[in-house]
Parts: structure tokens; sequence; C-alpha cells
């Protein structure tokens, strides 16, 4: 005989199930409200004052307005996109290359092959800086010795305008490639390997299977990495900032490297908060967009 | 995949959140601001703590233990917070309302008045303690920079940067000119093409040009001060597109046509032009005779230091193009302990010139220059006595010069328009008058008539 303990009253267990839940999240949710939701809320209440400490006062929508009227946002934003065009798509070309190389059973050593793809994304920022800085050098840089090898003369990299939106490229390419190719990889090892088996067999060659079997099958991924590296180009900051600190002449300043000046050195939380909030909605707009672009044609 | 794209969109969408960091910190910023407590109070013992940089702190170190002899019970600690860093911890702390800030600190006449204006209340009124009794002590042009809106005191004055005009007597000799005789910028224009002669591959001036580390205006600037002139007037209104102004940078633009400015391009771009010798001039104010002589040793003998050119003619040759203070934190419990280090530290001669002999931070108290060290002859100058050229400028008197709460603001436009001049060519008058609407436009401050 086994003996069975009576259940404990219907009610009790209720309540206890009904509370565990909230206990174990509420660390959690505690910190979620203090540390964001609170920041959050509360930056876009100072979006709508001005002044800084004790001197804010109120100004309604005013910060949105001259936002609107501010031809160095304008630019900001115009240099960000500019780079977000060119890099995203290049970058992202660059690591699903690079990723298929390092799959290929063909290629020897490959863990250090891909250790090697990853360093990149792992080297500090201040570092990365000092590097690119030493490398493009105008006059006594690798890169343009480089090219003055090859006959194609020197790039003033830093000293103009195109030349230092060229090295932002340059740098974001080579400290997220690698990072990019690392997703990718694991993409491509899940694809089913009969698929291959089966379009070889239908006589496929290399190409046709890229297109047919490989890029169907890592189509979310790609959309994943599209996303995430639009949203964090939108939100570059540490590159140019070490590289070129926006210059020259504002040719590569970005939205968030004017939200980071306008607030802390000159003080103007009020208007770095409404900076925020208008690259917000831009990173919203821009995910949304690409998801219903990429996203729906595969249902 | 519907799931798939759902979840990138809540990816997304958090990533936009994400977007908002920032504003997280600005928020975590704009606490309700400093207490307001009077000026004043606060213990007159214990231990203080003082920020300050690099060799400033170790001058300030060096005074500590004759202070804390003389007045036991108090103790000091002076850290070296370093420079750039120490504005973000100031300016944090004051946007909290003091929580975390130092009892003495070290600020720049550049971030002064952004404080004073941002955060009323964060430094303590040093007139309520005694300040003004020493008002005529320091060097002309001074007390303006340390007086808030209310004409009380928030700092002390403690190191002055009279202009001066460094140039390489040997390369001047090789094409028979002396630049001691110079009384305006034109003059020195003048002799562009002898000196290039005599002087291959030797620039006059080093500069930023595509202001690649940071703004690179101190040489526009210093050209704006001889002209009594600055970014703002004294009333806080624009004259960044002035006619002082446009003199200022059609001087160099005339300078940068004519080949005499070399790219100093980068973070070490000047010193690596002055390592290879291809400077002949450091238009450099007075912190520049300590730091000549110890970063380019082997250049000694070979310097020498004179009067700056005026802009135009018959003006002024002397200009003080900044100043560093110290300032006691209204939110420190021991404000009175505070007080009396700034006092010890920067009204008493002795005190003034230890640290000058420290740490090369020229004295803004005049009761100091009397001492014989200003007199001495220095062989890195070929036995000049820069100091003395220095003292000398100082007696002369300089205007005051008003960086206002908008400071930043204006360099980064005022520095904008002279890279355009340099890699575009561009016209300082039209790229100066725009940055003055521009910085009207984002200050909401007045353009001066």
């Amino acid at each position: 005989m086994v003996r069975v303990s009576s259940p404990p009253p219907r009610r009790r267990i209720w309540t206890r199930r009904k509370l565990v839940p909230y206990f174990l999240l509420a660390p959690a949710l505690l910190t979620f409200a203090v540390f964001k939701a609170y920041p959050i809320l509360d930056s876009l209440w100072i979006s709508t004052t001005s002044g800084a400490g004790n001197a804010t006062h109120s100004v309604g929508t005013a910060n949105y307005q001259r936002l609107i009227h501010d031809p160095l946002f304008w630019q900001a934003l115009r240099n960000t996109f500019e780079i977000l065009i060119v890099q995203v798509p290049l970058m992202l070309a660059l690591a699903l290359l690079l990723a298929l190389g390092v799959n290929s059973a063909y290629v020897r050593w490959r863990p250090i092959w891909r250790l090697g793809l990853f360093m990149p994304a792992v080297t500090g920022l201040v570092a990365t800086g000092v590097m690119f800085g030493f490398l493009l050098n105008k006059d006594n840089g690798a890169l343009n010795w480089l090219l003055n090898g090859v006959g194609l003369g020197k790039v003033d990299w830093l000293g103009s305008g195109s030349g230092a939106r060229m090295a932002v490229v340059l740098v974001l390419t080579w400290h997220y490639t690698g990072y990019n190719a690392v997703i990718y990889l694991a993409g491509l090892q899940g694809v089913p390997r009969d698929l291959y088996e089966a379009a070889m067999v239908d006589g496929a060659g290399a190409v046709r299977r890229f297109r047919s079997v490989t890029v169907p099958a890592l189509r979310p991924i790609i959309l994943f990495t599209v996303v995430l590296s639009s949203i964090g180009t939108l939100q570059l900051f540490d590159e140019p900032f070490i590289l070129t600190r926006g210059g020259p002449d504002n040719a590569t300043l970005t939205v968030s490297m004017y939200l980071y000046e306008n607030g802390f050195h000159y003080f103007d939380f009020g208007y770095a908060s409404a900076i925020a909030y208008a690259l917000t909605l831009l990173v919203v707009i821009l995910g949304v967009a690409q998801m219903r672009l990429m996203g729906d044609r595969e249902k | 995949m519907p799931d798939l794209t759902r979840r990138s969109l809540l990816r997304a969408s958090g990533a936009g959140l994400f977007a908002l960091a920032a504003g997280q910190t600005l928020s975590a910023c704009s606490g309700d601001g400093g207490s307001t407590a009077s000026s004043g109070g606060g213990a007159a013992t214990g231990k203080i703590t003082v920020w300050s940089w690099t060799t400033a702190a170790a001058a300030l170190r060096g005074i500590v233990p004759a202070f804390q002899k003389d007045n036991p019970g108090i103790t000091v600690e002076v850290q070296d917070v370093g420079n750039p860093a120490i504005w973000d911890k100031i300016t944090v702390g004051l946007a909290a309302g003091g929580q975390g800030l130092a009892d003495v600190l070290h600020i720049g006449c550049d971030y002064l008045p952004g404080y004073l204006e941002k955060f009323p209340g964060g430094l303590a009124d040093l007139s309520a303690l005694g300040a003004d009794a020493h008002k005529d002590e320091f060097a002309k042009g001074l007390w303006p920079v340390v007086s808030g809106k209310d004409g009380h005191a928030y700092a002390l004055p403690w190191e002055v940067n009279p202009l001066g005009f460094f140039y390489r007597k040997d390369m001047f000799d090789k094409a028979g000119i002396d630049p001691t005789g110079y009384q305006t910028w034109d003059d020195v224009l003048a002799d562009a093409a002898k000196f290039k002669a005599a002087n291959p591959g030797v620039y006059l001036i080093g500069i930023d040009k595509p202001a690649a580390s940071s703004p690179d205006c101190d040489f526009l600037q210093s050209l704006m001060q001889l002209q009594g002139a600055f970014y703002f007037d004294l009333q806080g209104n624009i004259t960044l597109g002035s006619a002082q102004s446009i003199n200022a940078l059609t001087v160099i633009k005339r300078l940068n046509d004519a080949g005499l400015v070399g790219d100093a391009a980068g973070d070490h771009g000047w010193s690596n032009l002055m390592k290879a010798g291809k400077l002949a001039v450091a238009p450099y104010p007075a912190w520049a005779v300590h730091y000549l002589e110890t970063t380019f040793p082997d250049q000694s003998g070979k310097w020498r230091l004179t009067k700056p050119p005026a802009v135009t003619v018959g003006g002024k040759r002397s200009a003080i193009v900044n100043s560093t203070h110290l300032a006691v934190a209204n939110s420190s419990p021991r404000k009175q302990a505070a007080w009396k280090f700034v006092e010890y530290a920067l009204t008493k001669p002795a005190s003034m010139n230890a640290m000058f002999g420290a740490g090369g931070v020229f004295p803004a108290l005049t009761a100091a220059y009397s001492d014989p060290l200003y007199q001495k002859p220095d062989s890195f100058y070929g036995g000049q006595a820069p100091l003395q050229v220095f003292t000398g400028l100082l007696t002369d008197g300089a205007d005051a010069t008003n960086y206002s709460g908008d400071y930043a603001r204006a360099l980064q436009l005022a520095s904008d328009a002279q890279v355009r001049v340099f890699l575009k060519g561009a016209d300082p008058a039209t790229e100066l008058r725009k940055a003055a609407t521009q910085l009207a436009q984002q200050t909401g401050r007045k353009i001066a008539s």
C-alpha cells in the first residue's frame, strides 16, 4: 500500500502557482524598469526641455522643430545613410564569400582561418583607431604606399571628405565582416547535405547550387544580419569618433556623434534627447521596412 | 517563416530602444540639480579632495605638506583625474547635483562659464567666503572670467597664458630676417618668399588643417584676442562673423596661400613637424616655455621669444589666450576648508612659484613675478630670459575674453569654417558669417551688430 498524502487546498496551489513566476521575474522586471524603462521615458520628457542641470525649463516641441531646421542634423543623417548604403552590402557580401570559403572541404586548417576571421571583431576600438591611424596616414601610411606601388596615387584618407568616409567604411568592414561571416558559417552548417546531393544528381553546378540551395536556406539569416547591421550602422559612433572625430568639415559626423556632442560637449541634454528619439524612429522604420521587403517574399 | 520575422522585428524594435541608450545616460545626468544652499557654510576642518591633471596636479601636491602644517585639522588629497577626462567627470558630477564631485576643482576658462550658466549653484560663491579681497592681485582681464552674472567670484585664477612668438633664430638668421622687428603679420607675410628661399621645406607654423584629431583654432583665437575680440562679446552676443574675426582668418588664409602653414594633422602631427625641424615659429603662450624645452631638447639654443606681431597696424601686441582656475564645489561639506586651500595655493607668491617650478603653470598672481626666477636666463633660449618677456606682456594688459556657455559650439563652427578655408580655399568672410548665423540658430544668442 502506498500512502497518498492528501492534496493541499486547491486555492493555495493557485495562489502559489500564480505568484511563483512573478517572484522569479521580479529581479529582471525591476532592473528593466529602473535602468531601461524609466530612463527611456525620462529622456522623452527631457526632450521637451531646454537647458541643463537645475536650469531646465519646458519648451514643448521646440527641440523637434529645431531638429527639422538644423543643417548639421541633416548632414549627419545623410553621412550615416551614405555609409550604410555602401558599407552594409559590401560587408555582407564579403562575409558570405568568406563563410563559403572557410566552410569548404577543400580548405585546410579551417579552424585557424575561422579564428583569423573573427579576430578583428574582438580587437579593442582604441587599438583599432591607432592602427588605422598609422595605416591611413597620407604621407607614410602603409595603404598609400601600397596604392602608390600599383600606380594609383595617394589618397588623403583623413584629410578629405570622401577619403574620410571611405576610411570609415574600411574600418567598419574590417571590424565586422568576420562577425557576420561566423553567423553565416553557422547557417551554412545547418543546410542539409542531401539538398546539395539532390541538386548535384539533377546536374546543378556550383553557382546554381549556391543560388538555388545556399541562398534560399540562408535567407532568414541574411535578413537577420541585414537588419542588425543596418541598425548598428544607424547608431554608428565609435569608429568615426576615434578615427576622424566627425571631420573633416563634418563629412563623417554621424547622428549618434551629433547626439553625443550636443549632450556632453554642449550640455544641451534636451536637444540630444530629441535627436535620440528621432534616431529611434528611424531605426524602427528601417527595421520594419527591411522586414517587409525581404521577409515577406519567403512566405 | 513568420516566427522568425516576428522575433527579428522584436529584436529590431529592441535595438531601436537601444538607440536610446545615450538618452538614458542623458536622463541619468539630468537630476534636479545641485543643492542651492547658500555658500559660506561647510566645515573648516576634515579631509578635502582636489581634482586636477598631470603636471598641475603634481604641482598642487607639492604644496600640500606646507599647507597641512600651517592648517592643522585639514588633510588634502590631490587626484590626477587627467585631461580631458576631468571635464566629463565634472559635468556629470554637476548634473547629478554635485554628487561625487571633489571639494576643489581645477577648471579651464573654456569650461568655467559653461558650468556657471548651465549649472547655477553648482560651484560655491567664493565672494561669500572672502575672495573679493584678492580681486586686484591677478593679471588684468582675469577677474571677469571668474565672475558670474551676479558679479560674485566662483573661482580664483591660477594659471594665465599670455601669448608669445617663439621663433627659430637660426632659420631667420639664414634668411637675414630679424623677427623682433615685426610690427604686424603683414610684415611676416612680406618676408615669406625670402624665408622660404633660405629654408626650403620649412613652414612657419603648423596647424591641423583637416582638424583630424580635434578643432585646432588656438592660432585663430590668438589672432582674434590680439584685437580684443572673440567668438562672443562680453555681453554674450555672437561676434564670430565680426570684422576682427574675418581679419584673423584672413591672416591664416594668406599664410597658407604663401606656403607658410604646414599640415599638422592628427594627434602627433604638430610634434612630428617640430621634431623634424620643419617649423620656425610657435605662436604659443607661456606654457610653451617649459614644454618646448622638455619636448625638443635637441633644439636647445636655437629658439628665441618675442612679442607677437599685431593683426592690424598699430594694433595690440599682448593677449591672454587662456587661463585655468580653482573652484570649490557647492556640494562640498567642507567648503571653508576647501576655500582655505584654494586661497593658500593661489594668493601666496611663495606657493605659486613653488607650483610654477614644479609644473610649469604660469601664475596669474602678479606678486609672484618679483621672484628672481622670472629674470633667469635660459640656455634653451640662447641665454634669453623667456619668462621676463611674458611678465612684460602681462603688464601691458590684456582684454577679458568671454568664452560663454556656448564656447564648445562656437569652437566647432569656427573650426569647420577654418577647415573649409584650408581644404577648399573658401572665403573667410563668407564662411565666418555663415558660421555666426548657424551659431545664432543653435544657441538662440543674438549676433552683435
